[in-house]
């Protein structure tokens, strides 16, 4: 198999006596979804939250790009080209899709922004994400539906030259319509070369848009399963503990 | 379907302009200079009660201005006032204890020590806004605590350095009247609305106005005020921002302070007293939401207007001067009002 994009080996982390992540492997590929699933306090958000550079891990290897790197802030993390969509998906409701995609890193032409440029790349974004549901992209934020907001979160890792996309819980408040169409884009995503992680406690949805699952219990990683291989029953008996060790890890 | 071109329908249209903030203001604003020129008789529309307007446009119009950027990022700065206080005092001070000048030096000698009184009261404005943003910034206390505090220091220490009385020293009175052309006949050509000292601050609105809306400042601004974790998340120092913010606020309402002493010729420990509600109501009556993420330099430099001509006027209409504050009250209310309903109908 390739290189993958992203591996992690034996990362630990601790708030004070809590051992929450116990020496995990993971890794992820580009043009591949990769579903990190497992049950509440398991330790899904803290193994995102090393990665995007957030809250560093106390200790272990991870190398991006077959390189050893060490994520120690967001924006370092983001220079690398790994990006984080949120669950809450940190959207200005006040700016319009342009101002929010451009948020950070925007584009000025002698001191002022560069309103047209910036436009168009915007417009380019998401028109490489097939996205047709977007009415005008000076449009604000808070005009728009769950679904198109978590397409303009999407559209800004785009923009960004992300390599790595991790979504957290893409799906949890969309209809089914809604979830379906970002699902769609995540695959895009991937056929796009880029490398995706997804967390989602939605085994329809994983089982849908993901090539390889990997099952967190309890802050190790008890499963790496890839999908075609596996039952929606084996995820939930990994998830919930019945059923462990395979070797993955531990 | 993604579309850089936007056509708009006529119902657009209509609702866009009721969605206009800018628009319905200079509605509201003509509306109340025909109102009050009919009642007075038309003595309203002349020159002098233009210029007077004018003259009182250009005391608040820079607290309003700096008010603005910090309800647009989400804060509020109680202490614009009695910063206009403490640097038109600190100034004065400079010139009359520090340099011994009296109100003796006019005219164009009086440039030099105005100049000197400039700076030291932009100076002593930024002071006051780094005070603010260490509160705020390091000491994490919320805005409106620690601009309420430094509103009562500022306000004290304006009375103690100043005595309690006004510090008369040097100054230009030809700056804060009526510019006039020399060579016109002011009865043929009047151009005695404008003072050169109104048009300088007018000038300065712009610039922030610009930066408000064109730069890189300004989109932040807006950004913070909107959703301060989605700004984070973005890679925005809010910190390094808001500090920008309190510190422009800062020299803003210094520079309200320098235009205070040259009005008065000089530096009045109450010249500021009471101006951050003027201040804040010009904001909100702008357009700007107290929630922070909304509003629009024209709002506001339309809102002082419309705060100053309804002061005017009621004076000039023969109302008492004791009403003014519960009028300013009014309209406040009605202004916050107008946005609540609007955002209930889905208007933003």
């Amino acid at each position: 198999m390739a290189e993958p994009l992203i591996r992690l080996q034996q990362v630990t982390k601790s708030f004070g006596p809590v051992d929450v992540l116990k020496g995990v492997d993971f890794e992820a590929y580009a043009g591949k979804v990769t579903a990190l699933v497992g049950d509440n306090g398991a330790g899904k958000s803290t193994l995102i939250k090393g990665l995007s550079g957030v809250q560093p891990y106390d200790g272990g290897v991870v190398s991006f790009e077959g390189r050893e790197v060490h994520l120690t802030n967001p924006r370092q993390a983001s220079s690398l080209g790994i990006e984080v969509v949120y669950q809450d998906l940190a959207l200005c409701e006040n700016l319009d899709i342009v101002q929010n995609m451009f948020l950070g890193r925007e584009e000025l032409k002698q001191g002022t922004l560069d309103e047209a440029a910036m436009e168009f790349s915007a417009i380019k974004a998401l028109q490489s994400l097939s996205v047709r549901t977007v009415k005008s992209v000076r449009q604000k934020v808070s005009s728009l539906s769950g679904g198109q907001r978590q397409t303009v979160a999407i559209g800004r890792t785009v923009l960004r030259n992300a390599k790595l996309v991790i979504l957290d819980e893409p799906t949890a408040a969309l209809g089914v319509a809604q979830t379906e169409q970002v699902l769609n884009l995540v695959r895009r995503l991937a056929d796009n070369g880029l490398g995706v992680i997804i967390i989602s406690h939605n085994l329809a949805d994983v089982f849908q848009v993901c090539d390889y699952i990997s099952v967190l219990y309890l802050g190790n990683m008890v499963a790496r399963l890839e999908t075609v291989k596996t039952t929606r029953d084996e995820v939930v008996a990994y998830i919930t503990g019945t059923k462990v060790l395979e070797g993955v890890n531990e | 379907m993604v579309d850089g071109k936007q056509s708009i329908s006529f119902r657009e249209r209509i609702q866009g302009f009721t969605r206009n903030q800018t628009a319905l203001l200079v509605l509201v604003l003509l509306i109340l200079i025909v109102v009050f020129t009919s009642l007075s008789g038309g003595t309203f529309l002349s020159t002098s009660v233009g210029s007077t307007i004018l003259t009182d446009w250009g005391a608040y119009i820079l607290l309003a201005v700096a008010e603005t950027l910090v309800v647009i990022s989400g804060g509020i700065d109680l202490s614009v006032g009695a910063t206009l206080s403490l640097s038109t005092v600190t100034a004065g001070w400079v010139l009359v204890n520090g340099l011994h000048l009296t109100s003796k030096t006019t005219g164009v000698d009086a440039w030099p020590a105005l100049a000197l009184a400039a700076l030291v009261a932009v100076l002593t404005g930024l002071l006051v806004g780094a005070v603010n943003s260490v509160l705020i910034n390091i000491l994490k206390i919320v805005p409106f605590i620690a601009t309420l505090a430094t509103f009562g220091a500022a306000a004290g220490m304006a009375i103690i350095i100043s005595g309690g009385m006004p510090l008369q020293g040097p100054t230009d009175f030809s700056l804060i009247n009526p510019l006039r052309i020399p060579g016109l006949d002011p009865k043929v050509f009047d151009t005695g609305l404008f003072s050169p000292l109104v048009i300088l601050m007018a000038l300065v609105t712009l610039v922030v106005g610009l930066f408000l809306h064109k730069a890189r400042f300004g989109l932040y601004t807006y950004a913070i005020g909107s959703n301060v974790f989605a700004a984070r998340a973005a890679g925005i120092s809010i910190a390094r921002h808001t500090t920008k913010i309190y510190l422009v606020g800062g020299a803003l309402s210094g520079l309200a302070g320098f235009y205070a002493y040259v009005r008065l010729g000089g530096g009045s420990p109450t010249s500021g007293t009471g101006m951050e509600l003027y201040a804040i109501a010009a904001t909100v009556i702008g357009g700007a939401s107290l929630m922070g993420g909304i509003g629009r330099m024209w709002g506001t430099v339309i809102g002082t207007l419309i705060l100053i001509t309804v002061q005017s006027g009621l004076l000039m209409i023969g109302v008492a001067t004791d009403w003014k504050q519960i009028v300013v009250a009014v309209l406040i209310a009605g202004a916050v009002a107008v946005q609540t309903l609007q955002k209930k109908n889905g208007v933003r």
